[in-house]
């Protein structure tokens, strides 16, 4: 299983360099703007920096997903369906190798946000006063809704959660098309419906659940994420199991 | 040691495999001869475990092909699988991580003979070297069957000389080594039997030895009668 996550990682590496390189890019931008008191700068930095981390998890579960269509719909499947692995530990170094990037990523950015908010208010001597400000806009949306590690942490692991189970069932949907609809016309429209329908159901499904249990925010965030990994995992059985019995590579 | 029963692949309404029941035993070398589109292909993919059989069941030493027989069949694809960023290292390196049955030592051997070195990258191979690195690499193993589809393809006459030579080096009492090729009178003095497909059913499957002193043909002869359909004179 190591030895698959490690050759999943050099699959997709050049994509976490890319996204490192151009975050590198937009801090250094942020920091030129910083220290040389240029708002104009500072600003783009944030700009390029936040759009860089919200989109920057998207980037590498597309990624993991991208993979996962060469790997079973080129001429180089044969090298990783050739090996002593089941598909259940094919998918599976995929997806964890994918989870950890993400968890890495998501908490490289995190750290970064952080380090930058603090740069940024220490040199203006009003971190304090930040903190204040963001609070009050918070509580102005929710009552209940206040910046504080917890609430940040819970809310996080509900996107990561929601995130990495959009990119299960996008597998599902990739291994769909490549298996029980392989030859058939309008394979990809269907799977991409398919794909399209399953996140509503999921999400319907979720929710459905979550009006059943009146709970605070950050209790709603974790069950919430938890209640995502668990269909996200139910959508890696039946991917498993399809690439198991149905696909041919 | 390997054997097929009713097998069958459907692809949509195409049948690449109609029916194949076929028995082949440790200790030999056998070919496996159509024309293009005849099955052979899908027939050593299903016995990789590569394709999923649509009826019947394949078997290596009596159990489905599965996971474990992985670990004892080396199977080489005709065409270029290996990842594009990988070096001729990288691939002996891929190998030895997941097969135990892999020997580096033997690897570099092999490169060395196929005038190969472990610096190559595979997206600047010729496609004759990028043939003869796949050779290399699953000779490299020390399975119980081996599958080469189109070993010789693409590659010139002296390289094919080496590949015969490394071929019949790793023939065994307890190892089975199955080729398919189009270069059916070349095959002749490398194998001792043959299995005849065509449109993905089995029309024979013969000792060449028997062939050629009972009905006094060679395989070639017996591939020109069965494909053209012309009595050969013995």
């Amino acid at each position: 299983m190591i030895r698959l996550m490690k050759y999943e990682l050099r699959k997709s590496w050049y994509l976490k360099a890319i996204l490192l390189l151009v975050t590198a890019v937009a801090e250094a931008v942020f920091l030129i703007g910083l220290w040389g008191g240029k708002d104009s700068l500072t600003a783009t930095g944030v700009l390029l920096l936040t759009i860089l981390a919200t989109t920057g998890t998207m980037v590498i579960g597309l990624g993991t997903v991208f993979v996962l269509h060469r790997d079973i719909n080129t001429k180089q499947s044969c090298m990783l369906f050739m090996t002593p692995h089941s598909s259940y530990e094919i998918l599976g170094a995929k997806l964890l190798e994918n989870a950890i990037s993400i968890l890495l990523i998501g908490a490289f950015f995190f750290g970064l946000g952080a380090l930058d908010i603090t740069l940024l208010f220490a040199k203006e001597q009003a971190l304090d006063r930040l903190w204040q400000i963001m609070s009050e806009m918070l509580r102005t949306i929710n009552e209940n809704l206040t910046i504080d590690a917890p609430h940040l942490a819970a809310f996080l692991w509900m996107l990561i959660a929601d995130w990495l189970t959009t990119v299960v069932t996008a597998c599902l949907a990739d291994v769909l098309s490549a298996s029980l609809l392989a030859g058939k016309r309008f394979s990809g429209l269907i799977s991409v419906l398919f794909f399209l329908a399953l996140n509503v159901a999921l999400n319907w499904l979720i929710r459905l659940i979550m009006n059943q249990i009146p709970t605070d925010f950050v209790t709603s965030c974790v069950v919430g994420g938890c209640l995502s990994i668990v269909l996200g995992a139910a959508m890696y059985v039946v991917t498993a199991v399809l690439m198991e019995r149905k696909l041919s590579v | 040691m390997l054997e097929s029963r009713e097998l069958t692949k459907k692809y949509g309404s195409k049948t690449a495999v109609s029916g194949i029941s076929l028995k082949l035993e440790a200790g030999h070398i056998c070919a496996m001869l159509g024309p293009n589109g005849s099955g052979k292909t899908t027939w050593m993919k299903m016995a990789a475990g590569l394709v999923k059989p649509t009826s019947g069941e394949i078997l290596f030493e009596g159990a489905p092909v599965s996971i474990e027989s992985r670990r004892h069949i080396a199977y080489m694809s005709t065409e270029p699988y290996f990842y594009t960023w990988m070096s001729a290292k990288d691939v002996g390196k891929y190998y030895e991580d997941f097969f135990e049955d892999f020997s580096v030592e033997r690897y570099r051997n092999l490169l060395a003979r196929m005038e190969l070195t472990e610096d190559l990258k595979v997206k600047a191979l010729s496609s004759g070297m990028a043939a003869k690195l796949k050779i290399a690499a699953t000779l490299a193993r020390d399975a119980k069957v081996w599958m080469l589809d189109e070993p010789f393809n693409g590659i010139d006459l002296l390289a094919r000389d080496q590949i015969r030579e490394c071929i019949v080096e790793r023939a065994g009492e307890d190892r089975l080594l199955l080729l398919s090729s189009h270069l059916v009178e070349e095959m002749e003095t490398l194998v001792d039997r043959a299995v005849y497909i065509r449109e993905g059913v089995l029309i024979e499957s013969v000792d060449l030895e028997q062939l050629r002193t009972e009905r006094g043909l060679s395989m070639a002869d017996l591939y020109r009668q069965i494909y053209t359909g012309k009595e050969v004179i013995a």
